[in-house]
């Protein structure tokens, strides 16, 4: 046998994760969840081998920005209808975290806003950016699944299915990141949610470990966390189609009319930016219909199966 | 084991390339290695040209496979690499993960990630075979010195096994498992002939064209399958249209004609199309005509350019004369022509104007114009490396100029862009009444597929006609130093750095 010596390209090094022991039927959802095309959409596979730009990243992160900002909601939203104190409590520690505390007095918002102007966004930008329908849609979603789903299916998106998920996803972008030429300062909001978040999930599995006690409730969690997860797919695929169009604006036709091989074509254009989404928001707050039509539950579901 | 392969996307979802607007073959790399291990192994199949991004993540999560392979050429190499990333994601250390095809073949080192387990170097079907028997028999992953063919990491270095011989009779190779592609039936194409199958009739090339790896892949020998091997497999074929996807099939005068003789003797009926030289059709005509009547309906030739001094530059071994003459003369026979064109970086404005008079003059059917480029592996990359604007690998898709233009970036984009607009009278001139009128049915068995292709050639040719996606392409990526000058500036940068510490 020969052997020929070629220059070795050093691995980028994910961290250490530390998470608590799990009971077997929550092990068993970490490893769906773990496996699920939401978590593992190609779009992020691409971003950890592809060559994506800061322009490329911006385009991503004006999309990914109106999410920071309404995670806190949804908890909110589940806070009210925690049927106890003892789980209040549980949501109520995640909470304080979210709203920011921790991160030396900088909110998750504003270091997602120092990740973007790092990538030259213009202050103002963020809010005037039409948002892609699949932003509209997550966020609707999970809305939805909050104030409407039992407890425990709200528990299971917002536990699972974003404590657990984020982590593993922001692990792929991170690499990217670094790639395309951001400092550890500019990404921390990246690099903080794999780290904080491990400590949000443990919370989370240990609210779960003890309500999950029949197959009922076990059920409700897995179906929250499905649910979330199918919203995040199409999250990320609708994210690939803006950061697609930025350098070929032509392909959004192409898409739409379905010319280029695949099945679904895209949905229409943006319903609005993020001060419209968010006048969205608390227009539903009062009760007013969701402005998009949101994928049914079958349709979310069918992603992971 | 259970064994998942995968053609990868030529780049991200809802892009329009060439790719999914003009050409989309099967793939048959990959039909041909699973042949070699269907029997004992369950294998499937996954083409992302034309699923939804969900499927990958869906079948490896429910499929669990053992082993995921992946082919790819330089264009592609970062979306084959996504999908290996995709499984190790899922399955974590229990899949097997392995790369092959043209780019990880000719620069292994481009793709030394710790979610590749190994690269298959060269012609696949043995080095594939060899793997699969020793992971299925509980051979260790790691250590694979034992298979010829395969790069590794091993320590802290890739390793490459001994070379895989590359002398096997092609007609020893199991038939490719097509039928592993069932849920894509009816979805390749090539321009208006959808519903397309693909057979490869020959590997390698005898020619040394400076620019192509074809021949370095094959070490310059060819092979040939035999033809009554041909025919077995056109019979098999339910699709109306067949692409042979030999790089060179217009060799051996001889074996076409037997081929010729075993179509007629079967009395198959099938329009084939094949990429050939022009020097062969000239020397060959009536050969030309007669396989025109067993279903010949295009020839794709690089005619490459229109000037003598260049074709010789490339060593392409051929003349300008020959392609004026064979352009003729398949368009005499109602052969459809489909010919590749080299704008070069060093063009001036009037070259472009001259490229484009000459194709007019010569009456393509198909005429397709893209930038000359040194691709990793061949001659010319070789001797170009040091003048390389970008290293990254979507750049060399012949679409994009990777060494610095003679013109400013953008009039040379403006003026390559206009290629479209500026050869349409040769396609007028090529699709006469005449042609069309002499082969009735052809065009019947087309016109299924006319309009589909009228809307993909519409966007299509939106992005190729506007230099702008060219050069929002190239923001952020390439520069106006070649890399190396960069890294050199760089390195020099530090030092200086190191000496004022």
């Amino acid at each position: 046998m020969s052997t020929i010596l070629i220059e070795k390209e050093e691995p980028v090094i994910e961290a250490e994760e530390t998470e608590m022991e799990l009971s077997p039927w929550l092990a068993e959802l970490r490893d769906e969840v773990a496996a699920h095309p939401g978590v593992n959409h190609l779009l992020l596979s691409r971003l950890r081998t592809g060559r994506y730009t800061k322009g490329d990243y911006r385009v991503f992160g004006l999309q990914h920005y109106p999410m920071v900002g309404t995670f806190t909601r949804y908890m909110e939203l589940l806070l009210l209808r925690a049927p106890s104190s003892e789980q209040k409590l549980w949501l109520a520690k995640v909470l304080v975290d979210e709203y920011g505390e921790g991160s030396d007095g900088e909110d998750h918002a504003s270091l997602y806003l120092k990740y973007l102007y790092s990538m030259g966004v213009e202050p103002g930008e963020e809010e005037s950016t039409p948002l892609c329908t699949a932003v509209w849609e997550f966020i609707g979603n999970h809305l939805r699944i909050c104030r409407e789903e039992p407890f425990l299916v709200g528990l299971g998106a917002l536990g699972p299915g974003h404590e657990w998920a984020i982590p593993k996803m922001f692990h792929k972008i991170i690499p990217g990141l670094e790639r395309a030429g951001m400092s550890y300062d500019d990404r921390l909001y990246f690099d903080l949610h794999t780290e904080q978040d491990i400590d949000h999930a443990n919370w989370m599995s240990e609210a779960l470990e003890q309500l999950g006690q029949d197959d009922e409730a076990r059920a409700q969690v897995r179906r929250g966390a499905l649910l979330s997860l199918g919203a995040r797919f199409r999250f990320w695929t609708g994210i690939e189609r803006c950061v697609v169009a930025r350098r070929q604006p032509h392909s959004v036709d192409a898409v739409r009319r379905g010319l280029l091989g695949r099945r679904r074509p895209d949905r229409e254009e943006s319903p609005g930016n993020r001060q419209e989404l968010f006048q969205a928001i608390q227009d539903n707050w009062s009760g007013k219909d969701w402005p998009v039509r949101l994928p049914s539950d079958s349709e979310l579901l069918e992603v992971s199966q | 084991m259970r064994i998942l392969l995968v053609q990868p996307a030529p780049f991200e979802c809802g892009r329009i390339g060439l790719e999914n607007a003009l050409w989309m073959s099967e793939p048959g790399a990959l039909t041909a290695i699973a042949a070699c291990v269907e029997d004992e192994h369950e294998v499937r199949i996954i083409d992302m040209r034309l699923e939804e991004a969900d499927v990958l993540p869906r079948v490896l999560a429910s499929f669990k496979p053992d082993l995921v392979g992946v082919t790819c050429m330089t264009t592609d190499a970062y979306q084959a690499q996504a999908v290996l990333h995709c499984a190790k994601s899922i399955l974590g250390e229990q899949v097997f993960t392995l790369l092959g095809g043209h780019h990880p073949t000719l620069v292994p080192g481009e793709h030394d990630y710790e979610y590749i387990d190994a690269i298959c170097i060269g012609e696949g079907e043995d080095t594939f075979t060899e793997l699969v028997a020793h992971l299925a028999g509980g051979g260790d992953p790691n250590d694979l010195h034992a298979i010829d063919g395969l790069a590794f990491r091993s320590g802290d270095a890739q390793i490459q096994t001994s070379k895989r011989s590359q002398a096997r009779e092609l007609d020893t190779f199991p038939a490719p498992a097509r039928h592993l592609l069932d849920a894509y039936k009816g979805q390749y194409f090539f321009a208006s002939a959808i519903n397309m199958a693909a057979i490869q009739t020959s590997r390698g090339c005898a020619f040394d064209c400076n620019f192509c790896a074809i021949w370095e892949f094959y070490e310059k020998k060819v092979r040939f399958l035999s033809s009554k091997a041909i025919a077995d497999r056109m019979e098999e074929c339910e699709e109306p249209f067949i692409f042979f996807l030999d790089d060179n099939f217009l060799t051996r005068p001889k074996r076409l004609e037997e081929l010729c003789d075993e179509i007629e003797r079967r009395n198959i009926k099938k329009y084939w199309m094949i990429q050939g030289r022009t020097d062969f059709v000239v020397e060959n005509p009536e050969l030309m005509k007669r396989m025109r009547d067993c279903g010949l309906m295009m020839v794709l030739s690089g005619f490459e350019t229109n000037d003598a001094g260049t074709l010789e530059s490339l060593k392409k071994d051929n003349t300008r004369e020959n392609n004026l003459k064979a352009a003729k003369l398949l368009n005499d026979l109602s052969i459809i022509t489909t010919g590749i064109f080299m704008a070069h970086p060093d063009f001036e404005a009037q070259d472009f104007e001259d490229l484009y008079a000459a194709i007019n003059e010569m009456k393509i059917t198909i005429p397709l114009v893209v930038i000359h480029m040194p691709l990793p592996g061949t001659q010319s990359w070789r001797e170009n490396k040091d003048s390389l604007l970008t290293e990254d690998a979507r750049f060399f898709d012949l679409l994009h100029a990777v060494v610095p233009t003679k013109l400013p970036r953008r009039e040379f984009y403006e003026r390559y862009a206009a290629w479209n607009e500026s050869t349409e009278a040769s396609i007028d001139s090529s699709l006469s009444m005449r042609f069309m009128a002499r082969r009735p049915r052809l065009m019947m068995a087309m016109r299924p597929g006319m309009k589909l292709f009228g809307e993909r050639r519409e966007v299509l040719r939106k992005a190729l006609n506007d230099p702008e996606n060219y050069l929002r392409d190239e923001d952020e990526i390439i520069g106006e130093l070649p890399i190396a000058a960069q890294r050199a500036s760089e390195s020099v940068a530090r030092e200086t750095e190191g000496v004022t510490v």
